[in-house]
């Protein structure tokens, strides 16, 4: 019995493997020689993943903007949480069931690009004109050995928000926001004294990619390196790393944040600013509309990150690429979709006219800007803002349980030595980059 | 000789049902976990060869041993209140009445809830500004401010939620301590009342023996699903604060899909089922000897 058995057991593996080998088609020459369009090339609903916790309102106007243009060919947009991205998107591309086209974490996209799991976009791309001015932050990312795999979704970029109100309150010029960590401790002082519910300062305890985005700059902007690019590659270096960590310390210790900020995982970090109960804290451009939707009366400004000298500045860059899975059966129309992305009139009505960053440079002097002062002030932070490249961002950096985190909160909540706490996650990165 | 042939195939054709999905269910999984152990794989790039290097590595990962023990504490906790307490519930609410009835069905009424949904529920309870612990805690003058439940410190975080899975599966073992209570014959109950035995003598002396194997049972399912603990730890800290309440699932589940690393996962993986097969193979010996 078992002998007339394996002929259907050997056909069914055998249908197993090409099914799938078979579920990946490439783009045929055909395609790739096809002009992009901001339009859609055939009819069908598109397929597309991203992620939660990113800059939904932005990609959920753009994805409307594309449908209201292109009614045959919508787009059907899935969100998965943001700290399952990754693995989703890998279990998606090993087992043949990708969207057509997805937004992807910027600081992700190197690890995709090397283990060629996202579609080579070069011949198609290269030589639009809008590629001169994309945001270089993005572009960069985008970028594996000279082939090209996406284009940016949407800039985020990190800045100090400060409440006007509460300043003037605290007796501080609402025009001038904190230049130094020093100053940022003072201001912050003044305002917890005004007491009540309120304080001075806001810091994320429990979400690490808030806090790379918010602390990470006041440690670039000290002199500090945060993260190992590569294996045998030294983290953690600079004096900025412990004087900022002592800041963040003191902060805490003198009571300028909130209890219930330490557990913060980062779902209601945007959301923080708005209630006109915190001085100052490190957000992003996305923070100017919701806090305005929150607290329509409320005053505020937009200054740069400060390092530990005076005038000195830094800035996160991040935000989304839009690339494209193996596997997609969509190229060309994703491709499209992309060339939509970075049309002049998207740019302007749809990522300027909601106040969001332009995700290309030669956009920003538009009339949505020019009657928003805030836009331009947070503008600002790309010329001094940066992004990690790094193959195992997520476990050194992004991840919850990772060492970063654990590092901030060690320094924030407890009275561990800092040079023990720095030399432990120093440790850790370095592992995490030696088996990336 | 050829009727003893054709029936050892009937056997097997009758058999091959439960055969199949064992094989296919089982038997493949733990065999295909074993060989990716033995491989570095991230599913973005093929498996590579590394032997036994993931198990070596586990074992000197110290964070892998923080889990095991964290995991080892939850369920040494939350074993006695689940035993103890569903036994306490059964022995209340054993003998049917209507009020009992209802009882029974309100205790166990959580038990056909998700554990991701009960504990998402717990979740918004425990929550700092917004949450209803806190609230009654305050109203009540017990708190003088709301208290971080979790993901801030490690044994509030593991007694909140432990709190909420003994709300969610505490009727379990309540049921089948019912079930074994009421199958104790009536003549044996009623020849020690007319003895004279007391409440706590029929409890201890006769009860409590002869639902021994049923106290065993549910003992074996706590530990395993308590050592198996991942849902309500990924849901209510994420493993905070520093990674204390990560359990050791968790920090398999970390590695295989977070981190890709799937070989990885799967030694710890093999490590955990093994140390679990252990741990059963323990209570069954103990639970074989009280029987005999």
């Amino acid at each position: 019995m078992v002998k007339h058995w394996r002929p259907a057991v050997a056909a069914l593996a055998t249908i197993a493997l090409v099914g799938a080998c078979s579920s990946d088609p490439e783009p045929t020459e055909e395609q790739a020689v096809q002009p992009a369009t901001t339009s859609c090339a055939s009819s069908g609903e598109l397929t597309m993943w991203e992620r939660s916790g990113g800059n939904k309102q932005m990609v959920d106007l753009l994805v409307e903007a594309w449908n209201t243009k292109n009614p045959d060919c919508k787009v059907a947009l899935t969100y998965i949480p943001h700290t399952e991205m990754v693995g989703k998107i890998a279990q998606g591309i090993a087992s043949g069931e990708v969207p057509d086209l997805m937004g992807m974490d910027l600081i992700y996209a190197p690890q995709f690009e090397k283990a060629q799991q996202l579609v080579d976009l070069t011949e198609r791309i290269k030589s639009w004109p809008e590629l001169a001015t994309a945001s270089k932050g993005h572009m960069t990312v985008a970028t594996y050995e000279d082939k090209l795999y996406g284009v940016p979704l949407y800039a985020d970029v990190s800045a100090l928000f400060y409440n006007k109100d509460l300043f003037t309150k605290a007796g501080l010029d609402p025009e001038k926001p904190p230049t130094s960590l020093d100053e940022l401790r003072s201001y912050a002082d003044k305002i917890t004294a005004l007491g009540g519910d309120v304080k001075g300062y806001y810091l994320p305890g429990n979400c690490a990619g808030c806090n790379i985005f918010t602390v990470g700059p006041l440690m670039w902007a000290s002199g500090a390196k945060i993260e190992a690019t590569a294996e045998g590659d030294e983290p953690l270096t600079g004096d900025g790393v412990k004087q900022v960590l002592q800041f963040a310390r003191d902060m805490v210790k003198a009571g300028n944040v909130h209890e219930g900020d330490r557990a913060e995982n980062g779902e209601t970090f945007h959301l923080q600013f708005g209630t006109g109960k915190v001085g100052m804290m490190g957000t992003g451009n996305f923070n100017i509309t919701l806090a305005r939707q929150q607290n329509p009366n409320m005053k505020f400004g937009i200054g740069l990150l400060p390092g530990v000298s005076p005038n000195s500045s830094a800035s996160f860059i991040g935000g989304d690429l839009v690339v494209v899975p193996r596997g997609s059966e969509r190229v060309a129309d994703a491709v499209n979709f992309m060339k939509f992305l970075l049309s002049d009139e998207v740019q302007v009505e749809v990522y300027a006219k909601a106040l969001n960053l332009t995700t290309r440079t030669d956009m920003v002097d538009n009339k949505y800007f020019q009657a928003e002062p805030l836009v331009q002030d947070v503008a600002k932070a790309l010329d001094v803002g940066r992004t990690p490249y790094t193959l195992t961002f997520f476990e050194q950096i992004n991840s919850p349980q990772g060492p970063w985190l654990q590092m901030l909160q060690k320094a924030y909540y407890t009275d561990e030595s800092l040079d023990t706490i720095i030399a432990d996650a120093k440790k850790a990165m370095k592992t995490v980059a030696s088996q990336g | 000789m050829r009727r003893g042939r054709r029936n050892g195939w009937v056997g097997l054709a009758y058999l091959s049902p439960a055969l199949l999905f064992v094989l296919i269910f089982t038997v493949y999984p733990l065999v295909r976990m074993a060989w990716m152990s033995l491989h570095n794989w991230s599913l973005l790039t093929p498996p590579r060869w590394v032997g036994f290097d993931n198990y070596t590595r586990a074992f000197d990962d110290r964070q892998f041993w923080v889990s095991f023990g964290f995991t080892l504490k939850y369920t040494l906790i939350i074993t006695p209140i689940l035993i103890i307490g569903g036994y306490l519930l059964a022995l209340l609410t054993a003998h049917n009445s209507p009020v009992r009835r209802l009882t029974r069905t309100v205790v166990f009424t959580p038990v056909v809830i998700g554990l991701g949904v009960s504990s998402l529920l717990w979740y918004w309870l425990f929550s700092t500004d917004f949450g209803f612990v806190n609230t009654v805690l305050l109203d009540l003058g017990v708190l003088k401010e709301p208290v971080v439940w979790l993901g801030v410190d490690a044994d509030r975080s593991n007694l909140a939620i432990i709190a909420s899975v003994v709300w969610k599966v505490i009727g379990f073992g309540m049921v089948l301590f019912v079930g074994a209570i009421q199958a104790i014959p009536s003549d044996v109950n009623e020849a020690s009342l007319v003895d004279g035995a007391s409440y706590r003598q029929r409890v201890t002396r006769i009860v409590l023996p002869l639902t021994l194997r049923t106290v065993l049972l549910v003992t074996l399912l706590s530990v395993i699903g308590s050592l198996l603990a991942f849902d309500q730890f990924y849901i209510m800290t994420a493993g905070q604060p520093q990674n204390e309440t990560a359990t050791s699932v968790f920090f398999v589940y970390l590695n295989s899909f977070p981190y890709l690393k799937l070989g990885y996962g799967a030694a710890l993986s093999m490590v955990l089922a093994l140390t679990i097969l252990a741990f059963t193979v323990v209570q069954l010996l103990l639970t074989r000897r009280s029987h005999t």
